[in-house]
């Protein structure tokens, strides 16, 4: 078992590891342009109809019920989740590809991956023309080192489920919440397993905090793991992108 | 008018008066027997603050459970190295756990009921089969109830939710199984949680 750090590492320790990630310093892209934030004021349009139990809704084939209840804001919201998990998702496999990293972290990436990729598809289901297209990454070597492998992931992992956590309340459509909560304790189990997998306390507090949009996307930014800039899908209009 | 006994006070579809003379019995809701009405899981009342206040009086009944559970295994003795260090870890949060919704349901939080854990806390093997269950089941719950409670309680649910399910995957490790088995958490009703956590045995 490789040790990373014999203390607890909170959520704001390995917040700044990613910063340490990248060495090369250069081609600083802002947040603000790889990530369009989410509009401040959150629209309260009441729906018509929610439709159906929307409990696993992204995965029980409901995807058109909660696509019609969606509003612009979860939309935005949903977007950002989904290159989120398109990052998640090319990291693992790649880093499962490269067969640089410990057969035990190797076990675990399979895993995982398989569900990062699996949100991406179901995220791209929910989203339909209003999809982002996947961006290009770079992750400059993290995948084909042991040690920034595990750090990398343990933060993807720990602000991942707290994006969800702060995202959560800001959804309009209930069907939405209730599917992105699915996917955001699986994302907390990730966490959990990493961390025990490398010796770290798989729950360090009784409550769980949440990480802003705009925390999350500067944080990505500094790692410049995304080298090009999502594309927007087909029918876009440029109104929904926040 | 249906079955009101509900040993678990799950949320049920019910008049604010009846919740309240419920919430008033308090700890008879460790009676046996009742049918346990869960919530329709979405689609069904809209958020309000009285559906907020019957979801967390069943999610204070789960915390209990699990308190109780990891107090009483910590104690007992049986336990070891890193599994003890999860018992007491856990504990821990699930006592706070219990504390945020006493302090949040006021006057409306039940009473906690009497368990019985038999010989669930008297050996590692024995424990971690009890403490899998209560876990997974905790993250179920949570995520059940998610889209029916008001933002403001969704955000403090979000911040609970996640530490079972990371409680889940630690003890699924320590037990050699999967942390994370499926790509998605999925919920369940309040009917179905009681269900799964009468089966343990642990309330009279």
């Amino acid at each position: 078992m490789s040790r990373i750090d014999t203390q607890e590492c909170t959520l704001e320790q390995i917040a700044a590891t990613l910063v340490d990630v990248d060495i090369d310093g250069a081609l600083q892209e802002t947040a603000a342009s790889a990530f369009p934030g989410t509009r401040a004021a959150f629209m309260r349009r009441s729906l018509g109809t929610i439709a159906t139990a929307g409990v696993g809704g992204l995965f029980v084939g409901d995807a058109v019920a909660a696509r019609k209840a969606m509003t612009r804001n979860d939309i935005a919201l949903l977007r950002f989740d989904l290159v989120l998990e398109y990052l998640q998702s090319a990291f693992y496999t790649e880093a499962e590809r490269l067969g640089k990293i410990s057969p035990k972290t190797r076990a675990w990436v399979r895993v995982v991956g398989a569900h990062e990729r699996s949100h991406v598809r179901a995220l791209k289901g929910l989203l339909g023309a209003k999809a982002v297209a996947r961006p290009a990454f770079n992750f400059r070597g993290v995948t084909s080192n042991q040690a920034s492998f595990i750090k990398t992931a343990v933060a993807f992992e720990d602000l991942t489920a707290a994006l969800l956590k702060w995202q959560a309340p800001r959804f309009d459509s209930r069907p939405i919440v209730a599917a992105a909560l699915t996917l955001h304790s699986v994302e907390a189990r990730h966490a959990a397993s990493i961390r025990y997998l490398v010796g770290l306390k798989p729950a360090t507090s009784a409550f769980d905090a949440p990480r802003s949009q705009r925390q999350m996307a500067r944080l990505i930014a500094r790692t410049r793991f995304v080298t090009s800039r999502p594309q927007v899908a087909r029918n876009e209009r440029p109104r929904f992108t926040g | 008018m249906r079955e009101l006994g509900s040993k678990w006070g799950a949320p049920e579809r019910s008049t604010r008066s009846v919740v309240m003379r419920r919430a008033a019995a308090g700890g008879s809701a460790i009676l046996a027997g009742g049918a346990l009405l869960a919530l329709p899981a979405t689609g069904g009342s809209a958020p309000s603050r009285s559906l907020d206040k019957r979801i967390f009086g069943f999610a204070l009944q789960v915390e209990y459970l699990q308190a109780a559970f990891y107090t009483a295994a910590v104690e007992g003795g049986a336990l070891r190295g890193e599994v003890l260090e999860f018992a007491e870890t856990v504990a821990d949060h699930e006592r706070q756990h219990v504390e945020f919704f006493r302090r949040t349901l006021g006057s409306a939080a039940g009473a906690e009921p009497q368990f019985d854990f038999g010989r669930r806390t008297a050996s590692k093997r024995a424990f971690l089969d009890a403490a899998l269950r209560l876990e997974n089941s905790g993250v179920a719950a949570y995520n059940g109830q998610a889209a029916n409670l008001t933002k403001k309680s969704l955000s403090a649910i979000a911040s609970i939710v996640s530490v079972e399910g990371r409680h889940a995957a630690w003890v699924n490790a320590i037990a050699g199984r999967q942390p994370a088995p499926r790509a998605a958490d999925p919920g369940a009703t309040a009917k179905v949680v009681a269900k799964r956590l009468e089966r343990l045995g642990f309330v009279g």
